[in-house]
């Protein structure tokens, strides 16, 4: 017996949005988040993710299309009506009352009884660990703590999605590492759905369920952070989520789901071919720095090149080489931090390889 | 020249500046206690006398008394219709809400004989002349530019995501403004109040044309005063204006220096 496929509790059906009539700021938007996930919309600055975001807020309302949040269609319906928490980036708590009446501001307007009001600010404030500030004023607590009460106060309602606007942006690297394991767990223990807008592809990472990427208003893609990694769908995807060598080729023939093409350089490499191209047309040939072979480990693997190192790199975790190879002197390798690892000299010429299914022929 | 020697100079202009500015103001508080029976210094020794006159004098009382409490009233009138007005001005942020804000602002920069001029006309042809609800809705109108313009100001200093945060949290509009809006702009509410007050507290010309026979507030009780006579009481009346004056303004500062930073 087939269980009925559960409504996503939130979906855009064909939305676009313009501000000015002529350029999309969104186009054909079709996005489904599901109840109880963490769904991060990830894309530089100008992609669209705020503007998907504002427009589930209700704070701006779609050109065309439909939203609907658990069925209903909300495309019409207020901000205030939406009951939907929010977190902004900047905070944005009310300097003229406490952090307890910050947080106590969703019950108050929505006529919660003294008594239940305070049992409940009481628990969100225990939350987000901010016991005993209720009495602060939010200009007395440091920028952790303020965006604590943020998202204390976007929960204390209890309701059904939760969306935030780059809430870690203001915070520095190590406050901010902190704060997205704390917003993680949080999201586990009260399962409830997230919505988080990020240009920062470590933060997406970290946190979500899935990952949609956003560029030039149109989503790109939607998935686990590990397949978005792994299996881009696109160059652009494949640039914006971590590091990738990047080498123009031709495709030549294909089979199936993987394709030779040939490089201009000459030489021709076989690859997994995920968007089926036509022979003839152009592609990237993408490979992650961390699967790329070294030496002896290169000479048995179906795709072997020369090149010499230019310039060597340690990190700590890592070592970074930068090597001329392909005409160019950009093709960059991770090495990690292992027992019994190789150290290369610049100057040194290295023979350099990889298996097929860790390259990807992608279309611009 | 050394440095210290131009610091000096420039201080000591500076001073001057001031003194000019102020001490004018102040001539009149020795003449309030002058012996002569005129406007006059005190000539061989000062005298309570004209500060006794005032207080016994029924007409200075009246005056006093309409001169409150029309102040009053149009600082109310200024300060409601004032800071709803900068504030859907902000909350519309448009060319249109510009435009609106410097036309908010023409009764305070246009001269006021010229204002006063249209009001009189307008009034003889809608029978408000000499009638209370003529002088408070004239000087409403009047104080209006003082309390758009610290409202405006206070309201560029709220980060306009609170009010988004606001009604994305599920308050109305109604309640935004009242919770948040409203608290966050209350210095400049109380600033503007206090502007609104003096302006109609001191107002003259406007109260001449359109204030009839009924009105006579204490500015115009002075003209008059002068006009007919020149009786030291006015030393005395104006003394008291000063005070006045200078404590409302000193509230204002004690208010500004209270409001939180953040």
């Amino acid at each position: 017996m087939l269980s009925p496929v559960p409504e996503p509790l939130v979906r855009f059906a064909n939305v676009r949005k313009s501000y000015d009539g002529t350029v999309d700021a969104v186009s054909a938007l079709n996005l489904e988040v599901a109840r109880s996930e963490f769904l991060t919309l990830l894309g530089p600055s100008g992609s669209g993710k705020t503007t998907t975001l504002t427009m589930l807020a209700g704070f701006e309302r779609p050109t065309e299309g439909r939203i609907f949040v658990d069925g209903e269609d909300v495309t019409d319906v207020p901000v205030e009506k939406r009951g939907i928490g929010m977190v902004f980036q900047n905070y944005a708590l009310f300097p003229n009352m406490t952090v307890a009446e910050n947080i106590a501001f969703p019950l108050r307007v929505r006529g919660v009884s003294r008594g239940e009001m305070n049992s409940k600010v009481m628990r969100a404030l225990s939350m987000v660990r901010l016991d005993g500030f209720g009495d602060r004023r939010p200009q007395q607590l440091s920028g952790g703590q303020q965006q604590r009460v943020a998202v204390a106060r976007a929960l204390v309602f209890e309701p059904r999605l939760i969306l935030l606007d780059e809430p870690l942006g203001a915070l520095d690297r190590q406050l901010r590492e902190q704060m997205q394991y704390e917003l993680k767990h949080l999201h586990q223990r009260l399962d409830v759905t997230m919505v988080y807008v990020t240009h920062d592809q470590v933060e997406a990472m970290t946190m979500s369920d899935r990952v949609a990427v956003f560029s030039t208003g149109a989503l790109r893609q939607v998935d686990e952070p590990r397949r978005l990694y792994e299996a881009p769908a696109s160059l652009f995807v494949a640039r914006f989520l971590g590091e990738s060598n990047a080498l123009p080729a031709t495709v030549r023939q294909h089979d199936g789901g993987s394709c030779a093409a040939a490089l201009a350089t000459g030489e021709t490499v076989t690859a997994v071919m995920p968007v089926r191209c036509a022979p003839g047309s152009a592609v990237h040939l993408v490979v992650r720095p961390e699967k790329i072979l070294l030496g002896k480990a290169a000479q048995a693997s179906p795709n072997r090149f020369a090149a010499r190192i230019a310039e060597v790199t340690f990190l700590g975790d890592q070592t970074r080489l930068r090597l001329v190879a392909f005409g160019a002197d950009d093709f960059i390798v991770k090495l990690a931090n292992t027992a019994g690892q190789e150290t290369f000299a610049p100057g040194t010429e290295i023979d350099i390889g990889w298996q097929a299914e860790d390259c990807r022929a992608l279309a611009e | 020249m050394n440095r210290h020697h131009a610091t000096g100079i420039v201080m000591a202009f500076a001073w001057m500046v001031l003194g000019f500015l102020a001490l004018p103001a102040f001539a009149v508080v020795p003449i309030s206690f002058t012996d002569t029976r005129y406007l006059a210094m005190p000539d061989e020794h000062w005298s309570l006398q004209h500060w006794r006159a005032f207080l016994s004098n029924r007409e200075w009382h009246d005056s006093i008394w309409q001169s409150l409490w029309i102040a009053c009233v149009s600082t109310l009138g200024a300060v409601v219709a004032g800071t709803l007005c900068a504030i859907g001005c902000w909350r519309a942020s448009s060319r249109w809400s510009e435009r609106v804000r410097t036309a908010m602002i023409l009764p305070m920069a246009v001269p006021t004989i010229v204002y006063a001029l249209g009001i009189y006309r307008l009034y003889v042809d809608l029978d408000l002349v000499g009638s209370a609800i003529g002088i408070v809705f004239a000087h409403t109108v009047t104080g209006l530019p003082y309390v758009v313009l610290t409202v405006s100001a206070s309201l560029a200093n709220i980060d306009p995501r609170l009010e988004q945060a606001a009604r994305g949290l599920g308050a109305s509009v109604g309640q935004t403004l009242r919770w948040v809006i409203v608290p966050n702009v209350v210095p400049g509410i109380l600033s503007g109040a206090i502007f609104a007050f003096i302006h109609s507290w001191d107002e003259l010309i406007v109260v001449i044309f359109i204030g009839g026979r009924a009105f006579f507030t204490l500015p115009r009780r002075m003209w008059d005063g002068i006009n007919d006579n020149l009786d030291p009481v006015i030393a005395v009346v104006a003394t008291g204006m000063i005070l006045f004056t200078l404590l409302v303004l000193s509230a204002e500062l004690a208010l500004r220096a209270r409001r939180p930073r953040s």
